[in-house]
């Protein structure tokens, strides 16, 4: 409650800049890291969340480092949404000893506990029952953080879901289950695995249920700031459906992709609902922000990722004496 | 068989080829070439049926067609034998048994198996293992002739370690039909030396180690010391036998504790005792390597016994057993001599050593230890006898297997010469020829036993 | 001493933690007033609440989910899974979440919380609620894996797995929750990684776990009628296993049975076994036994689930066997 209410004596326009700078970040590393991975620097799978900036930053622009997330494969946005810096989350990208995760997590694993980051979770739902989890330790506990529950529309046909999701509206636990459908699970249309309506199964649980732009951070974030308010009251939990896009195939490997979704529609989502095109136009519109003010934010980002990356290629790798370590914790 | 050496043309095996997965022969269908035809590689040499289809087998080298095996309408096994593609026309067939087991053809064919080849059939003497750490052994002498007839005790060859002689012995009767090495050569422990044949040998072979060739000639392995069993074909030197007939079945532990106490598992298959063996057979191992004495005996007279002799260049015991008389009252010169015998013998428990005089015969109960003036007289039957014949005209002795080991002390010149003789139950190799080092050298310098 | 009930155990190491610190909730199917289907945790909502013993939907996947969250963000829950047999419902939840957390987050993550659950057959439960499933989860690195064999490692072990800061899986006999033992009134813990040489001998050691350590109590008792000592050891905690208790022991005997409730198929005692092998090879002076379940489901008629578990009787047969020496399988 006390942190909700100084967050909005702040100015709107300090937060305005600073969702934007946010979503430019975003962007800006998930360029970085495609890149690292085109150019085989960088091991493994990765998912890229470009184009989903606004979900992200909206959300997580609401709320405190006390409130955590769980974040899902496609989680480079959470992660830095929440408050990551650049040089740890590349070099657990790059498998280095300075990552987040000490290089054992990687792309898919990454936590940040520091800012409420519970982790990135391969498993497609796997983290729905530890974010439930944490807002029954809230609950118990009496204390006022929320969690919030990333999930893609793939996650909605797991079975974990529902049985959290009755659970949470049984006890009334402060947890927002937050689907980023951004139209496809994997390689399959979303429409060809969800029957029905997505937002009629939460509300089958009596669990009050949202659907959002998801490319308008503002929109995200207000709806975000009323809910995880309401959450702390003790009023949850909550659904929201972010309705958004992923501008990369499912994964960077996966390049052809015409045989599920035309470049045409990639093309339309980019031009006319891109999350970053409209929301600066809207600063410079409102007077916020100058263009020449955004450039050079933009410029500073560039440099800062520039500058992370060079760092996580020359950082070490983990010693081999680690590779037994924190299997237990003492 | 004929070969042509200076162009290195062999023949080209032709087989009969694996055409489907679970097809284990295959019909000729028709030869293409006959016997003695010039073939190209390449052209059909038959036709093969399986199931379902029809092949040509193509010579796989220029050459002649030879040694055709099997005829149009045979059904032959894949991988065996059909014929062969040689440098003349005339070349022989393949061989008779046509088992397919010279059909391979990577086989390696050396050609300088011919020695080997006129090898003689028979029992193989191989070179003993007589230390742990050796792996080869001196030839020293050849006391028999190829072509001699040999008794299973009779000596055949002294061989020659760090520090001991040993004489090895032809282990049966029959004939030297062949000795693999000259006098003066270096053979590897466990490689054959000689060869006893049942009958008188046509032609008797002499060879140095450099011709043999490596393989094994096909005979058995048999006991370097001459057992009289034959039928239990083990070397006795190693604990834990592996023999060419199979290998003993004994739990690890067992064996790692017979390792330890140097005993010999191969006792026990030889006595009948059921295998697995476990740590409880240890108790009927060591009882078996007690009560062996009686059967010893008699198995020396057929030649299952040890006999090594020592040398030392001077003989330090007499100026020492005055030392001692003066210094510390040892005046019994006979059991200061039982206990460097006891000492020699290295057994952790306390021995009675029986030490023999031509004119008197006493023995001693010999605590562990070095102290020689604990050394008392005993009643009990001794585990080590000492027989010194110093100051007679005797020389050496060859006398065979006794109820205990004997150690017999003769001069020779200024120094001594010094034999020990055992039945092979009494002790294994390496204790044998450990207890002579040690006493040859305590013998030599007395001092060092108390060093 | 007196004596109480493995079940009595169970329920005051609970009570006891859930005094000592306020973080440690019960959560599961039928926990608060029911107490469980076993009567296991009665009278604790009574003192707790239904805040701290909390009553879940039949939802095994999503209230062991909820536990690690709790567990990853500052709770200690101890999750009731009625049955052994539903571990397969929970594996994701348990395997990719929780036992890994703490390793995938390079250390920064910690998941201390305990599934408490059962295992046992000869109850007449049939296929689906009789198995012995700790060999499952002792596979996966993260979890730990404890195994009481009466009242008093029940206790014990449950406080232990309650303070440790990893997930604990839990296995109690479902058949022993009404034996006595005795039990001291004072607190005491029981540390992981420390196996309890039951019954010293010299000719064989009888490595058994939780169920299996009375039948080799009793096979032991046979034995030694016959002269023949065995040694009884129960590991108590199969992750982390005391190598060294069971090595030294295996040293002394030259011989060894392994016997354990799970299918005797990749299971535990295959472990323990291998690593006898590998660690004390020049010691055996027979093979090591392995005595498991037989690799079938387990039957409901009692004249047929009778036979799928190793036995006293059994269980000499195999040590006299072994000590005479006796071939065990022919070459």
């Amino acid at each position: 409650m006390a942190k909700a209410a100084t967050k909005k004596t702040k100015s709107n326009a300090d937060d305005y800049l600073r969702m934007y700078r946010q979503m430019v970040r975003i962007r800006t590393f998930e360029d970085n890291a495609n890149q690292l991975y085109l150019s085989a620097k960088m091991p493994g799978l990765t998912h890229m969340y470009s184009g989903e900036e606004a979900v992200a930053v909206g959300i997580c622009e609401a709320l405190t480092d006390d409130d955590r997330i769980t974040s899902t494969h496609r989680g480079h946005g959470h992660c830095v949404a929440k408050g990551a810096e650049f040089k740890e989350m590349f070099c657990e990208l790059l498998g280095k000893a300075e990552g987040y995760c000490r290089g054992k997590g990687g792309s898919m694993h990454i936590a940040d506990q520091s800012h409420g980051n519970l982790g990135a979770n391969a498993i497609v739902g796997g983290s729905m029952g530890i974010a439930t989890g944490s807002a029954l330790r809230a609950k118990l506990q009496g204390s006022d953080d929320v969690t919030v529950c990333f999930f893609g529309d793939g996650a909605t046909a797991q079975g974990l879901w529902y049985e959290v999701m009755n659970m949470a509206a049984l006890w009334k636990l402060p947890v927002i289950y937050a689907c980023e459908n951004n139209g496809y699970s994997e390689y399959t249309k979303t429409e060809e695995i969800a029957a029905g309506s997505i937002m009629a199964r939460a509300e089958a649980f009596g669990i009050e249920s949202h659907q959002v732009d998801g490319q308008d951070v503002l929109a995200v974030n207000e709806l975000t700031q009323k809910l995880v308010a309401r959450a702390r009251k003790g009023e949850g939990p909550f659904f929201m459906e972010l309705m958004t896009y992923r501008y990369h195939g499912h994964h960077v490997g996966d390049i052809n992709r015409e045989y599920y979704r035309s470049k045409d529609e990639e093309k339309d989502w980019k031009d006319n609902r891109d999350p970053i095109i409209r929301f600066r136009a809207y600063l410079v519109e409102q007077g916020i922000a100058t263009e020449e003010e955004i450039e050079a934010m933009n410029a500073e980002i560039e440099t800062d990722a520039a500058e992370a990356v060079a760092y996580a290629e020359k950082a070490p790798y983990p010693p081999a004496n680690e590779v037994d370590m924190h299997v237990y914790a003492d | 068989m004929p070969r042509n050496e200076t162009s290195g043309f062999r023949p080209h095996d032709v087989t009969m080829p694996q055409l489907g997965m679970a097809q284990d022969a295959g019909k000729i269908v028709s030869w293409l070439k006959a016997p003695g035809d010039a073939v190209s590689k390449g052209d059909a040499l038959f036709e093969v049926e399986t199931d379902k289809a029809v092949m040509e087998v193509e010579a796989p080298v220029d050459g002649f067609l030879t040694g055709v095996k099997y005829g149009e309408g045979d059904d032959v096994p894949v991988g065996h034998l059909i014929a062969r593609i040689s440098d003349t026309a005339e070349a022989d067939a393949p061989d008779e048994d046509g088992d397919g087991d010279d059909a391979a053809p990577d086989e390696p064919d050396t050609g300088s198996t011919a020695a080997n080849d006129a090898l003689p059939e028979g029992h193989s003497v191989t070179m003993p293992q007589l230390g742990m750490a050796q792996d080869s052994g001196l030839l020293v002498n050849w006391l028999k002739a190829p072509g001699d007839k040999v008794a299973a005790d009779d000596i055949l060859f002294e061989v020659e370690t760090d520090k001991s002689t040993m004489e090895v012995t032809a282990g049966r009767d029959g004939y030297l039909a062949a000795t693999l090495a000259e006098a003066g050569e270096e053979v590897p422990v466990g490689d054959p030396v000689a060869i006893i044949s049942a009958g008188e040998p046509e032609a008797p072979v002499a060879r140095s180690v450099k011709d043999a060739a490596p393989p094994a000639p096909p005979v058995a392995v048999e006991d370097t010391a001459g057992e009289a069993a034959a039928e239990a074909s083990r070397p006795s030197a190693t604990p834990a036998p592996t023999g060419t007939d199979g290998r003993v079945l004994a739990s690890p532990k067992v064996r790692r504790l017979a390792l330890q106490d140097g005993l010999d598992l191969g006792l026990l298959v030889k006595a009948g005792h059921p295998q697995p063996f476990h740590v409880a057979d240890l108790d009927t191992l060591r009882d078996l390597a007690a009560t062996r004495e009686a059967p010893a005996a008699q198995a020396s007279a057929a030649g299952a016994s040890r006999r090594l002799t020592a040398t030392c260049a001077t003989d330090g015991t007499r100026q020492f057993c005055a030392w001692a008389a003066e210094r510390h009252g040892l005046t019994d010169a006979m059991a200061v001599l039982a206990g460097l015998a006891a000492a020699s013998l290295g057994a952790g428990d306390g021995v009675t050593v029986a030490v023999e005089h031509v004119d008197a015969s006493r023995t001693y109960a010999v605590p562990p230890g070095r102290g020689l003036s604990a050394v008392a007289e005993s009643d009990e039957g001794p585990a080590l006898i000492l027989r010194d014949l110093r100051g007679t005209r005797l020389s050496g002795v060859d006398m065979g297997a006794e109820d205990a080991p004997v150690l017999t002390i003769t001069d020779d010149g200024a120094g001594l010469s010094i034999t020990l003789e055992c039945a092979v139950a009494q002790l294994d190799a390496p204790g044998a020829i450990r207890l002579l080092t040690e006493f040859a050298g305590r013998m030599e310098q007395p001092l060092r036993h108390l060093l | 001493m007196r004596e109480i009930t493995l079940s009595q155990a169970v329920n005051e190491a609970l009570a006891e933690e859930m005094r000592r610190d306020e973080t440690v909730f019960i959560l599961g199917e039928d926990v608060a007033e029911a107490g469980t289907p076993f009567k296991v945790l009665s009278g604790l909502v009574e003192e707790f609440g239904t805040d701290r013993v909390i009553d879940t939907p039949i939802s095994e996947p999503g209230f062991v989910g909820l536990a690690v969250g709790a567990a990853m963000t500052g709770a200690r829950p101890v999750v009731d899974l009625m049955f052994g047999d539903f571990i397969y419902l929970v594996m994701d939840q348990l395997c990719n979440q929780a036992a890994k957390q703490h390793y995938m987050s390079g250390g920064k993550l910690q998941v201390p919380m305990v599934l408490r659950t059962n295992m046992g057959a000869t109850r007449r439960s049939a296929a689906q609620h009789s198995q012995s499933l700790q060999a499952l989860v002792a596979h996966i690195p993260g979890l730990k894996v404890a195994m009481p064999s009466s009242a008093y490692e029940a206790k014990g072990l449950m406080k232990t797995a309650i303070r440790d800061n990893n997930p604990v899986v839990i296995f109690e006999d479902k058949l022993m929750y009404q034996d006595k033992a005795p039990v001291p009134e004072e607190e005491y813990l029981i540390p992981f990684g420390e196996a309890n040489v039951k019954r010293e001998g010299r000719d064989i050691t009888l490595i058994a776990t939780s169920s299996m350590v009375q039948v080799a109590e009793k096979a032991a008792v046979m034995l030694a009628k016959e002269g023949i000592e065995a040694e009884v050891i129960d590991p108590r905690t199969i992750v982390p296993l005391d190598e060294e208790t069971l090595l030294e022991s295996v040293k002394k005997t030259s011989r060894a049975i392994v016997i354990d409730e799970g299918h005797q198929s990749y299971g535990v005692t295959a472990e323990i076994a291998s690593r006898l092998n590998e660690k004390v090879f020049y010691h055996l002076d027979a093979p090591v036994l392995r005595m498991g379940a037989m690799d079938v489901p387990v039957p409901f008629s009692p004249a047929l689930e009778d036979l799928t578990v190793p036995t006293p009787e059994g269980v000499v047969e195999n040590a006299r066997k072994l000590c005479a020496g006796e071939m065990i399988h022919a070459a």
